[in-house]
C-alpha cells in the first residue's frame, strides 16, 4: 500500500548521490534480521558490531564486497534494529542493491523516514525534533519536486492517461456496485475488460519508461536559469562540453538543453533553460512556460545574470522561483569590458543571498569556484539524490504493485468473480500509484459516476 | 488470522481490531443542575429523534422528546422503502446497536428485495417497502413502550443558552406552550425543517412537510451560538390515487421469494408478517419531455428561485431530462404507500415544475393518462449545519450540552439519520453521567464512516451513504454486522445478554459447519475438504447441499449459510483488509489539536496546507483522506503534531500557566 507504515521495513541510501567511491545504504524495521540472511553471506553478529562479508544482489553474476554495521534497537538511530550496509558506490550498482533488498520485503524509505522514525521511537528530543521538522519539510519538497519533474513531459501524459482509465474504470464498476442495475443498467463484463485491458497496456507502457530511466535517473537536477541572452548557453556548453547554438540574440534557446555536468566530482544532470521574459510572446511564450515548469522540478537553480547587463539588478520574474530549491547565483560575462565586478545587492537580496560564483564560460574563468560552491550546496541538500534514488525505487515498486493488482483484478473476471473483488483490486491499484502523483478520491470517482449515469431511483 | 479459516470461528468480543481512537467527549462533563428532571432532550421525532430517544434511554437516561406531531412520530417524509445499497447495512447497524428501525421495518415491510445479491457479498444490501403507516405506528410503538421517555407535542421556541466568559453552553430548550425543559444534553434531530421554504412551480409556501410548518427560532440560536449554517435542497415526487392508474399495462417487479428480515431478532419463521405486494414500472418517453423542456424557465432550480444545492444521487426529473438529453425514457416506479391505503408513491419522478405542468406531464406517462394526483410534487429548500463543527459523537465542538443528528446535519435518507440520531442520543446520555464516549471505527460500520466524513468534510450536497465510501467495504458486510456490533454495544450497555447470547449461538452455528466441512471430501470436490471446494467462485452452499447430507442435516439457518458462504470465499480478502486497519490505525489513532496551526509548518505542499487548515482534520488518518494532502504531508504533520503535544505536555508540568518555553 502506498501509505507508509510504521510496521514496514525501510531502506534507503544514506550516502550522498552521484557515484562516489562508497554508498551506505541504510535498513531499518522489523524485518532486519531475515533480510540480512536473504542477501549477506555472513550471519549479523549477535550483537551490536561490524561485519565484514559480502553482499549478493541475486542477479547470478556475482557477489560484492560489503562492511556490515548491525546496531539492534532500541539503541540505534531509530530506535528499530537498523543495518547500514556499506557498498561499492556505482549508480547502476546501487540501483541493484536496493531492488534486491525491497524483493526481499524492505519498502523504499519515504523522505525524511528513518528521522521520523528516530524522534517518533524517542531517539530524539524536542530540540532536535525542530530540526527533524525541517528536515523532512525540505524533504518532502524535494519529493514534491521530483513528482513535478516527473509529471512534466511524456511520461507524465501516461501517467495521467494510466489514472484517467482507472479512475474511469474505478466508476464504471462502483456505479454498478452502489446503484440499482435499473438505474446504471447492468455493466457489461466485456466493457470492464476491456477497460481493464486498456489499462495494463498503459501501465506497461509507463512501466517500460520508468524502466529505461530517463528521469529517474538518481541524479540532482541543476538548470541554467535566468534573463535572455545572460550567457546561460555559453556557461551550458562550458560545463558539459556540448554545443548549443549560442547568439548574442535574446531567445536563442527555446528548448530545454539537457547534458551532463561533472562538478567536483559530482554527476549532475543539468538543464538550460530559455530565458525567462515576460514580454515574450507567440512561440516564446509556449517555450517559456515549459521553462518555468522545469524549474519547479529542479534542486538546485542557477541563476545567470550577466554582469555587463545594466537590468540585470531587477529581473521582474524572480518571483516566480519555486521557494523550496537551492539556488546559486552565476555572475557571468565576468570579462566583458565595462563588467561590474560584483553583483548589487538587491538581486542578491531577490534571490535570497545565495552563495554567488564569478565566470567567463567563453575563457572559462571561474568554474572551478562554481564546481566547489555546487558540490556545497548540493551537500546542504538534505539527502537530494536520495529523493531521487528512492524515488525511483518506489515509483518501479508503485507500477509492480499496481500491476499486480490489475492481474489479480482480471483473474476475478475470468473467473466470474464478485464485482466487489474487482473493484478492490482496482482501488488497490489506484492507492498504488499515489507515489507517482496519481491518486484520486472516492469523490473523484463519485463525480464521475454522476456525470456518466442518470440516476435517480 | 494467517490459517485459512481464521475469521470462522474467532470471538467476536476479542478480534475488534477498533479498540482505539478517540473515547473521550470534546466537553467535561456537565455539572449537576437541580432544576433538571431531564438528563437527554430530543427535538424532533423523525427517524433520528427516535433512534435519539431509544438509545439514551437503553442507557438509563431520562429522555423527554419534543415534536411538532405526536402522530407523526417515525414518519417517511418520502419514499417509502427503508433500505438499499449501503443504506440497508446501515439500518442493520442501528439493529445491532439495539435500535428500532431494524425490527419496524420487518414488521411492516410489504416487499423485500436483497439488492446486489450477484455482485458480491459486501454490496448487497437489503431493501424493502413499507407500510408507511404502520411503520409509523410501530416505531411510535417502540417510543411508547419505553418507560423512560416523555412525548410532548409541542415546538421550540428557544434554546436555553447559559454564557460565560468561556462560552455558551445549551441546558434545555423553552417550549411555545410556554413550558422550560432542562436537560444535561439537547439533540436537535429537526430534519428538514430549519427555515424550511416549500416550492411548487412559482409557488412557495413555509414548511419541512406538507401540512406543517418549519422551526426558524432553531435556525436563529444556531447562528446566535456561531455555528455555520448552509442552505440544501431536496425534493418529492407526485402522490398518485390508486384507482385511475392502468395497472394492467405496467410492468410488475415482486421481491424475492424467500427474503430476509433487516433485524438479528426477528425470527425466520414466518417472516415476512404481512402479504407481500409487486411494485410496478412504467418509462416516460420524448414527448415528456419535450413538456419539461417547454416549461423548465418555470422551474423553481431553473429560474433561481432555490439557492440551496441539491443531490446528484436523486435529481428531479426535469434534471435528469436537461443533464440527460440523449435519453429517450426514464424509469418511473409505482410504489404502494402500503395495504389499506390507494396512495401510491412515484419514485423517479421528483419534481418542483408547477401543478398544471405536473399533470400534463403524468398524462404523457404510459399507463399513468387517467391518473389522478393527490399531492404534487414539491421541492425543499432548508438550512444545515456545517458538520464539521461537530465531534464524532455528534457533540458540537464549540457548544457542550448541543448534539446534532440527521438531515441537519447535511445528510439525506432515513438510515443514515437513524444513525446518527443512535450515535448521538447514546454519546449524550454517556456524556451526561460522565462515562467514556461511544465511537465506532471506519473498519467497524458505515456509521463510523458516516460521523467521520461528516466531521471531516464539507458536504457538496446532501450526504449519502454509498458503499464505495467505505474504504474497507470488504469488512463492512450486511450479514455479519453483528459480528462487529454487538459486542460494542453490549460493552456500552446499548444491547443487553440476550443479544450476545443470540450472537454466540449464530457464532457456534457456523462453528460447527465449518468443522464439519474441513473434515469431509467428496468426489465432486476433487480431493479437497468441502470448505476448501467452496472457495471456488461457481461453488456454493447450495452446490455442498447438493453432494453432502451431513451438511443438509445441519440444518444451518438461511441467514447464516449466507455469512459462512461470504466467510469462505472472502477469506484472503478480509484478512488483507485487517492488515490495512492496522497499519493505519497509528494515523488514525494520533489526533491533531483542533486549534493546531498550519501556517508554520514548513515543507507542507500549499493545497495540503490550505485544505488542512479549512477542514481541520481531526486525526493523521482523516488528514491522509483529503484529497491532495500526500502521505509525505501526513508523515511531515505526525513530526508537528507529536512535537506541540510534547511542549504542551511540558509547559504542564513545568511551568504552569506560564508560557511555554520555546
Amino acid at each position: 500500500m502506498a501509505r507508509p507504515s510504521p510496521l514496514d521495513t525501510i531502506a534507503a541510501f544514506a550516502s550522498p548521490p552521484g557515484g562516489a567511491a562508497r554508498a551506505v545504504l541504510r535498513i531499518s524495521g522489523p524485518r532486519v534480521l531475515e533480510l540480512a540472511r536473504g542477501c549477506l553471506r555472513d550471519p549479523l553478529p549477535a550483537a551490536r558490531g561490524l561485519l565484514t562479508t559480502r553482499f549478493d544482489p541475486a542477479t547470478g553474476r556475482g557477489t560484492w564486497p560489503a562492511l556490515g554495521l548491525w546496531m539492534p534497537g532500541p539503541r540505534s538511530y531509530t530506535g528499530e534494529d537498523v543495518l547500514e550496509l556499506h557498498l561499492p558506490g556505482a549508480e547502476a550498482l546501487c540501483a541493484l542493491a536496493l531492488e534486491r533488498v525491497v524483493q526481499l520485503g524492505a519498502r523504499p524509505a519515504e523522505p525524511g523516514e528513518f528521522t521520523r522514525r528516530a524522534f517518533l521511537n524517542g531517539r530524539m528530543d524536542l530540540t532536535q525534533a525542530e530540526g527533524v521538522a525541517d528536515l523532512v519539510g525540505a524533504k518532502n519538497e524535494g519529493q514534491r519536486r521530483a513528482a513535478l519533474r516527473l509529471l512534466e513531459g511524456d511520461l507524465g501524459r501516461r501517467v495521467a492517461d494510466l489514472v484517467e482509465e482507472l479512475l474511469g474504470l474505478s466508476a464504471l464498476a462502483e456505479a454498478s456496485l452502489d446503484f440499482d442495475e435499473y438505474d446504471t443498467g447492468a455493466v457489461p463484463r466485456d466493457e470492464l475488460r476491456a477497460g481493464l485491458l486498456r489499462a495494463r497496456a498503459q501501465l506497461e507502457a509507463v512501466r517500460a519508461q520508468v524502466a529505461a530511466g530517463a528521469p529517474a535517473s538518481g541524479r540532482v537536477c541543476a538548470v541554467l536559469a535566468g534573463a535572455p541572452n545572460g550567457g546561460k548557453s555559453s556557461l551550458f556548453n562550458a560545463l558539459t562540453g556540448a554545443a548549443a547554438l549560442v547568439s548574442p540574440r535574446a531567445g536563442t534557446t527555446r528548448d530545454r538543453l539537457e547534458g551532463t555536468w561533472r562538478a567536483d566530482g559530482l554527476a549532475i544532470e543539468l538543464w538550460d533553460l530559455p530565458g525567462l521574459d515576460d514580454a515574450a510572446e507567440g512561440l516564446d511564450a509556449l517555450a517559456q512556460d515549459r521553462a518555468r515548469a522545469s524549474l519547479a522540478g529542479a534542486d538546485l537553480i542557477l541563476w545567470v545574470a550577466s554582469a555587463a547587463d545594466p537590468r540585470a539588478a531587477r529581473p521582474p520574474y524572480l518571483r516566480e522561483l519555486p521557494p523550496g530549491a537551492a539556488r546559486i547565483l552565476v555572475w557571468s560575462q565576468i570579462d566583458v569590458p565595462g563588467a561590474r565586478p560584483e553583483p548589487p545587492a538587491e538581486l542578491l537580496g531577490a534571490l535570497g543571498h545565495p552563495p554567488v560564483a564569478r565566470v567567463s564560460a567563453l575563457r572559462g574563468l571561474g568554474l572551478d569556484e562554481l564546481s566547489r560552491a555546487t558540490r556545497a550546496r548540493v551537500g546542504a541538500l538534505p539527502e537530494v539524490g536520495g529523493v531521487s534514488r528512492e524515488t525511483a525505487g518506489r515509483h518501479r515498486m508503485a507500477l509492480d504493485d499496481a500491476g499486480g493488482e490489475l492481474e489479480a483484478a482480471e483473474r476475478v473476471l475470468d473467473a466470474e468473480g464478485p464485482l466487489d473483488l474487482f473493484a478492490s483490486h482496482l482501488v488497490a491499484a489506484g492507492r498504488a500509484l499515489e507515489a507517482l502523483g496519481g491518486s484520486h478520491t472516492a469523490e473523484d470517482v463519485l463525480d464521475r459516476i454522476f456525470a456518466r449515469f442518470c440516476l435517480g431511483k | 488470522m494467517a490459517t485459512s479459516n481464521g475469521n470462522l470461528g474467532r470471538t467476536p468480543a476479542g478480534a475488534n481490531p477498533s479498540q482505539r481512537g478517540p473515547r473521550h467527549h470534546p466537553h467535561a462533563p456537565p455539572a449537576a443542575d437541580a432544576r433538571r428532571a431531564i438528563d437527554v432532550l430530543v427535538v424532533g421525532g423523525g427517524h433520528a429523534g427516535v433512534e435519539a430517544a431509544l438509545a439514551a434511554a437503553r442507557l438509563g437516561a431520562r429522555v423527554a422528546l419534543v415534536t411538532l406531531r405526536a402522530d407523526r412520530i417515525g414518519e417517511m417524509s418520502c419514499n417509502p422503502a427503508i433500505g438499499g445499497v449501503a443504506k440497508g447495512q446501515l439500518a442493520r447497524e442501528v439493529d445491532a446497536l439495539g435500535g428500532a428501525m431494524g425490527l419496524a421495518t420487518d414488521q411492516t415491510g410489504i416487499q423485500f428485495r436483497m439488492l446486489n445479491s450477484a455482485k458480491g457479498f459486501a454490496v448487497q444490501g437489503p431493501r424493502a417497502q413499507a407500510d408507511r403507516h404502520r411503520y409509523r405506528e410501530a416505531v411510535t410503538e417502540f417510543v411508547r413502550r419505553e418507560a423512560r421517555i416523555e412525548v410532548r407535542e409541542d415546538a421550540v421556541d428557544e434554546l436555553l443558552v447559559e454564557s460565560s466568559g468561556t462560552g455558551h453552553k445549551v441546558v434545555g430548550a423553552k417550549l411555545a406552550s410556554g413550558a422550560s425543559i432542562h436537560a444535561a444534553a439537547v439533540v436537535i434531530t429537526t430534519g428538514t425543517f430549519l427555515s424550511a421554504i416549500m416550492h411548487t412551480g412559482e409557488s412557495q409556501s413555509q414548511g419541512g412537510r406538507v401540512g406543517e410548518g418549519t422551526t426558524r427560532g432553531i435556525s436563529r440560536d444556531l447562528a446566535r451560538l456561531g455555528l455555520e449554517l448552509g442552505r440544501l435542497k431536496t425534493g418529492t415526487p407526485p402522490r398518485l390515487a390508486r384507482e385511475g392508474i392502468a395497472w394492467d399495462r405496467l410492468e410488475p417487479q415482486c421481491g424475492d421469494p424467500l427474503p430476509l428480515p433487516f433485524s438479528f431478532r426477528t425470527a425466520l419463521e414466518g417472516f415476512p408478517t404481512l402479504p407481500q405486494v409487486p411494485c410496478f414500472l412504467s418509462y416516460t418517453d420524448t414527448r415528456a419531455h419535450e413538456l419539461i423542456r417547454a416549461n423548465i424557465h418555470r422551474a423553481p432550480m431553473y429560474a433561481g428561485r432555490i439557492q440551496g444545492v441539491g443531490p446528484r444521487y436523486c435529481p428531479s426529473v426535469e434534471d435528469k431530462v436537461m443533464r440527460f438529453p440523449e435519453r429517450e425514457r426514464h424509469q418511473v416506479f409505482l410504489e404502494p404507500e402500503g395495504l389499506d391505503t390507494d396512495v401510491i408513491y412515484v419514485n423517479g419522478l421528483s419534481t418542483s415544475l408547477p401543478k398544471e405542468v405536473q399533470e400534463e406531464f403524468l398524462a404523457l406517462v404510459p399507463g399513468l393518462e387517467k391518473a389522478r394526483i393527490l399531492r404534487h410534487g414539491y421541492a425543499v429548500e432548508y438550512d444545515f449545519c456545517q458538520p464539521a463543527q461537530l465531534d464524532p459523537t455528534l457533540h458540537v465542538l464549540a457548544v457542550p450540552g448541543l448534539f446534532l443528528a440527521g438531515q441537519i446535519n447535511g445528510t439525506s435518507g432515513y438510515e443514515e439519520a437513524a444513525a446518527q440520531g443512535l450515535l448521538a442520543g447514546a454519546n449524550a446520555a454517556l456524556w451526561a453521567r460522565g462515562d467514556d464516549a461511544f465511537v465506532l471505527g471506519r473498519d467497524e460500520a458505515y456509521a463510523g464512516v458516516l460521523v467521520d466524513d461528516l466531521t471531516a468534510l464539507a458536504p457538496r450536497e446532501p450526504y449519502r451513504m454509498f458503499t464505495s465510501r467505505a474504504e474497507y467495504r470488504l469488512l463492512l458486510r450486511q450479514d455479519d454486522v453483528d459480528r462487529r456490533l454487538v459486542p460494542r454495544a453490549a460493552e456500552v450497555g446499548l444491547v443487553d445478554a440476550s443479544h450476545v447470547a443470540r450472537l454466540e449461538a449464530r457464532e457456534r452455528r457456523l462453528a460447527e459447519a465449518v468443522a464439519l466441512l474441513s473434515g469431509l471430501r467428496t468426489p465432486e470436490s476433487g480431493g479437497k475438504t468441502l470448505l476448501e471446494w467452496l472457495r471456488r467462485p461457481e461453488i456454493s452452499v447450495e452446490s455442498l447441499k447438493a453432494v453432502c447430507p451431513a451438511f443438509v442435516a445441519l440444518e444451518l439457518p438461511r441467514d447464516l449459510c449466507v455469512t459462512l458462504e461470504a466467510d469462505v470465499k472472502y477469506a484472503g480478502y478480509v484478512e488483507r483488509a485487517r492488515l490495512d486497519v492496522a497499519r493505519a490505525a497509528a494515523e488514525e489513532s494520533t489526533e491533531i489539536p483542533s486549534d493546531f496551526d498550519y501556517a508554520p509548518v514548513r515543507g507542507l505542499g500549499n493545497e495540503a496546507r490550505e485544505k488542512l487548515s479549512r477542514l481541520r482534520p481531526r486525526t493523521l488518518g482523516a488528514a491522509g483522506r483529503i484529497a491532495g494532502v500526500n502521505p509525505p504531508d501526513v508523515a511531515l504533520l505526525s513530526i508537528h503534531v507529536q512535537r506541540a503535544r510534547a511542549k504542551d505536555a511540558d509547559s504542564k508540568i513545568t511551568s504552569p500557566g506560564a508560557a511555554p518555553p520555546s
